[in-house]
C-alpha cells in the first residue's frame, strides 16, 4: 500500500525565499502563513489547498532543509 | 551548460507564431544566460537602424543561469531591447517571481518580435505556447490586470505574470514592466517596446524541472548564506541615527572600505529606504534637481522626514523575491492615511522616495507613498518621471514654463499636490503631462530648459550625486545603457573585495576623497571590474544586493562552479563579464549610438560646483577617466568602440557565427 506523505514546514530556520512554492508542480504551497522570523512581520509557506501529490519537490529543493515530508494518512 | 534549459522561445506577434529555438553550449559558455543570452541574440537578430518602437526591434525576457538551482539571490529577470529611450542598447531586470517561471517553461528567455494587430498575451506551460486575446485587459492598470490574469488562470502551478500598465500602453518611453503587485523593470523604455507590439502581458504556469550539476554544495552555500543572513537583525527604533551617519559619510575626508555584511544589515532592516536620510545629509542623494548642497537642500529636517521607522511602523509584511533569504521589500499598509485612496502599496525604493521627495524638495512623505503606488499601477519608471517633474519645476520656478502650459498646476518646489496631478497627466498623456511622458529630454526640446533637464543620453539618471562618486560619474557616462546607477560604485567597490577572485582587480583601499577626482589607471581598473562583476550578476540572474555583499558573504565562483558542474576561476568569470560587456557596446555602435557623444549634464560634473554642502567645490574630469576606463576594456579611448583585437581576443567574432 502507498503511503502518500505531506510536507512539514519547520519555521524556525525558514528564510521565506519561496524556493519551494516554486518548486511545487501543482500550485500546492504559498507564502501565505504570517508569522514571526525574529522581530520581523513575515509570510511563511504552507499548504494553501488540496492538490499536494507528495511528490517532495519542495522538501528536496529547500536550501535551509525546513521541510520534511511525514505520513498523514495511507493513500 | 547545465543549469540552463539550452532553448528559447521565440515569439512572431505578426504572425502570430511560436519558435522554439536550441542555443549552443558555447554560447553558455561564453555568456552564460540572463543579460548575456540577451545581449548575444540581439546582437545577432535585430538589423542595423531598427525602429525601436517597430515590428523589427525583439523584446526578450530573460531568466539567469543559476535561477532555480537553489542558488539564493538568483531570481532576477533581465528584459532586453533596443531602447526607444536611447536609441541604443537597452535593459531593466526586477525581482519577483518570474526567472524561475520562464526556465520551468522550457526556456531561457523568451524573445518577441513583430507587432500584433490587437492586443494579445503569451500564455505559456509544459506542453503550449500560444497567443490569447488581452482586449479585456487592455487599458486595466498593472497591478489589476496581473490579477484578473491569475485568477483567470488559477487551478494549478500558480502562473507567474509580467505586465504592462497603462504607460506603457500609452507608449510612454519611460515606461516598465511589471509583476508581483507593480514591481518593475523599469529603465530604458521597455514598457513603450512592450506596449508598440500589443503585448499585454506573459503568463508562466510551467513546471519542468531545471538542473543543476552538484545540487548539494549549491544547497549548502545556500544554506550557510540564508544562515548568515536569518541571523543578522539591528535593534529596533536607530533608523533616526542614519541620517547621522549620512552627515559623518559626508564630513569624512576619507572613502573607506566597507564590509559587505552592512548591506544585509541595512536592507533587513530597511530595505533600501535606509539611504534616504543618509543620502541627504551625505551628498549621496540629489537636493532641489541635482541644484543645490544639503543645507538649502532641506538638510536634518528633510533627512528626517524620511527616517525609515515612518515606513517600517506601516509595514504590513516583509516582502521576499524569489530564492531571497533578505527581504529587502515589504507590502505597506496605506489604510490609515487619509490622503491615498489606496489600501496598500509595496514598500517604495529608495530611488522612488529620493526623486518625488528631496530631489522636489518635497518633505510630505505619505505624498511619495502614494505616487509609489499610481506609478506602479502605471507601469512607470520612478527615476525617469521624477527627474521630468523636477525639471517642469524648475522651469516654472525660472520663468520657462507658465501656469498657461502647465495646465494650470503651480509647479512650486514642495508643492507635493501638483506633483501628484502631473503625474497621474504623464501616466494619462493628458495636456502638458503628454509632453512629459517621454522623459526630460524631448520635453526640453520642446520647451526650452535644457540646462535644467538631467538625462544621460537621453535617459534620467539614478538617484546617486555623481559629484559625491567620481565612479559613479563614468558608469553613468559610459555604461552602453547610460544613466544607470547600478553598475558600479566607490562605496559598492569597497564592499565587494573583488581582488580576492580577480587578479587584475585593485584593492579597495582607505583612501582621501581628492584621490578619486584624478584620472588613473588604478580608477579604470576599478571601474572595468564593477562593470565585469556586474554583468556576471545579470548573467547568472543575481541579486545587486547580493553582489554588494562581497565574494567572500556571496560566493559568486563557488556558486557557479557548483551549478553548472564547472571548475573557473574568478579571472575567468570576469572575462565573462567583459564579454557581455563588449557586445553591449558593439550592439551601440551596429545601431548609430556613438558613446562619445553622450555627456552628462554639466550640474553632474560640478560645472559650476555647489557652493555648500559635503560636495562644495567638487568639478569631476569625468571625460578623462572615461578615456582611460574604454582603454582598461580594450575600447577606442576616443570613441569608445571596441577595438577589432579586443573582440577577437574575447571570441565574439566567432561567438556570432554561432
Amino acid at each position: 500500500m502507498a503511503v502518500k506523505k505531506y510536507p512539514h514546514f519547520h519555521y524556525d530556520n525558514c528564510v521565506s525565499c519561496g524556493i519551494c512554492v516554486q518548486a511545487c508542480p501543482v500550485g500546492a504551497i504559498d507564502l501565505t502563513r504570517r508569522g514571526k522570523s525574529g522581530k520581523y512581520k513575515n509570510n511563511f509557506p504552507e499548504i494553501v489547498n488540496d492538490r499536494c501529490i507528495g511528490c517532495s519537490m519542495c522538501a528536496t529543493s529547500c536550501p535551509m532543509d525546513c521541510i520534511n515530508m511525514t505520513a498523514d494518512y495511507e493513500g | 551548460m547545465i543549469s540552463c534549459m539550452g532553448k528559447v522561445l521565440r515569439v512572431d506577434l505578426t504572425t502570430g507564431t511560436t519558435t522554439v529555438e536550441k542555443i549552443p553550449d558555447e554560447v553558455y559558455e561564453a555568456v552564460l544566460s540572463g543579460k548575456g543570452l540577451g545581449a548575444w541574440y540581439l546582437y545577432k537578430n535585430i538589423p542595423a537602424g531598427a525602429d525601436p518602437l517597430g515590428p523589427d526591434n525583439i523584446l526578450g525576457f530573460c531568466s539567469g543561469a543559476l535561477t532555480g538551482t537553489g542558488a539564493m539571490m538568483t531570481g532576477r529577470w533581465t528584459v532586453v531591447c533596443k531602447s526607444p529611450l536611447t536609441g541604443g542598447w537597452g535593459d531593466a531586470n526586477c525581482g519577483g517571481y518570474l526567472s524561475p517561471a520562464i526556465k520551468q517553461c522550457g526556456y531561457d528567455a523568451i524573445f518577441f518580435s513583430g507587432i500584433s494587430d490587437k492586443p494579445v498575451y503569451l500564455y505559456c506551460d509544459n506542453k503550449k505556447a500560444e497567443l490569447r486575446d488581452a482586449s479585456e485587459y487592455w487599458g486595466v492598470d498593472a497591478v489589476d490586470a496581473e490579477n484578473m490574469l491569475r485568477e483567470a488562470h488559477s487551478g494549478g502551478k500558480i502562473p507567474r505574470i509580467a505586465v504592462i500598465g497603462r504607460a506603457g500602453e500609452n507608449l510612454s518611453l519611460i515606461s516598465g514592466i511589471c509583476n508581483e503587485g507593480g514591481r518593475i523593470a523599469a529603465r530604458s523604455g521597455v514598457g513603450a517596446v512592450m506596449g508598440s507590439k500589443k503585448l499585454k502581458a506573459i503568463v508562466l504556469a510551467g513546471s519542468k524541472p531545471i538542473k543543476c550539476a552538484d545540487h548539494a554544495k549549491v544547497k549548502a552555500l545556500s544554506k550557510e548564506l540564508g544562515r548568515k543572513i536569518h541571523k543578522i537583525s539591528v535593534p529596533k527604533g536607530l533608523g533616526g541615527s542614519l541620517a547621522i551617519g549620512g552627515i559623518g559619510m559626508g564630513k569624512s575626508p576619507v572613502t573607506l572600505p566597507l564590509d559587505g555584511s552592512l548591506t544585509p544589515m541595512l536592507f533587513k532592516e530597511w530595505g533600501t529606504p535606509s539611504n534616504t536620510p543618509m543620502a541627504v545629509m551625505s551628498g549621496d542623494g540629489p537636493l532641489k534637481n541635482w541644484g543645490v548642497g544639503t543645507p538649502e537642500g532641506g538638510g536634518l529636517k528633510m533627512a528626517l522626514a524620511y527616517n525609515p521607522e515612518k515606513i517600517n511602523k506601516i509595514e504590513e509584511v516583509k516582502y521576499h523575491c524569489y530564492s531571497c533569504p533578505l527581504g529587502c521589500g515589504g507590502r505597506l499598509d496605506l489604510s490609515d492615511i487619509a490622503s491615498t485612496e489606496f489600501y496598500d502599496t509595496h514598500k517604495p525604493e529608495y530611488e522612488t522616495l529620493q526623486a518625488f521627495g528631496p530631489l522636489a524638495m518635497n518633505s510630505d512623505l505619505n505624498s511619495v507613498l502614494h505616487i509609489n503606488e499610481l506609478l506602479n499601477r502605471a507601469g512607470m519608471d520612478s527615476i525617469s518621471a521624477g527627474n521630468t517633474v523636477c525639471w517642469a519645476i524648475e522651469c516654472y520656478e525660472n520663468g520657462i514654463l507658465t501656469k498657461e502650459q502647465t495646465d494650470g498646476l503651480e509647479l512650486t518646489w514642495g508643492n507635493y499636490e501638483a506633483e501628484i496631478a502631473l503625474v497621474n497627466k504623464m501616466i494619462n498623456r493628458d495636456g502638458f503631462g503628454n509632453d512629459l511622458a517621454d522623459g526630460v529630454k524631448r520635453a526640453s526640446e520642446k520647451y526650452g530648459g535644457k540646462e535644467f533637464a538631467m538625462h544621460v543620453g537621453g535617459q534620467e539618471p539614478g538617484m546617486h550625486d555623481t559629484r559625491n562618486d567620481p565612479q559613479l560619474a563614468i558608469h553613468m557616462a559610459a555604461e552602453p545603457a547610460p544613466g544607470k546607477h547600478t553598475i558600479g560604485m566607490s562605496i559598492q567597490y569597497g564592499a565587494m573585495s573583488l581582488c580576492d577572485i580577480c587578479s587584475w582587480a585593485p584593492p579597495a583601499t582607505m583612501h582621501s576623497k581628492g584621490e578619486d577626482l584624478e584620472p588613473t589607471d588604478t580608477m579604470a581598473y576599478i571601474s572595468k571590474a564593477n562593470a565585469c562583476y556586474s554583468m556576471l550578476f545579470d548573467g547568472i540572474g543575481g541579486c545587486y544586493y547580493a553582489e554588494m555583499m562581497g565574494v567572500h558573504m556571496y560566493k559568486t565562483v563557488d556558486f557557479i562552479n557548483a551549478a553548472a558542474g564547472w571548475d573557473y576561476d574568478g579571472d575567468h568569470y570576469m572575462e565573462i563579464g567583459a564579454r557581455i560587456q563588449t557586445i553591449r557596446q558593439m550592439f551601440n555602435v551596429k545601431h548609430g549610438y556613438a558613446p562619445a557623444d553622450v555627456k552628462l549634464p554639466k550640474r553632474m560634473l560640478g560645472k559650476p560646483p555647489l557652493s555648500s554642502g559635503p560636495l562644495k567645490n567638487v568639478t569631476l574630469k569625468t571625460e578623462e577617466q572615461i578615456a582611460l576606463h574604454w582603454k582598461a576594456f580594450g575600447w577606442d579611448e576616443k570613441t569608445g568602440e571596441p577595438l577589432p583585437e579586443t573582440v577577437e581576443s574575447l571570441g565574439i567574432g566567432k561567438l556570432m557565427e554561432v
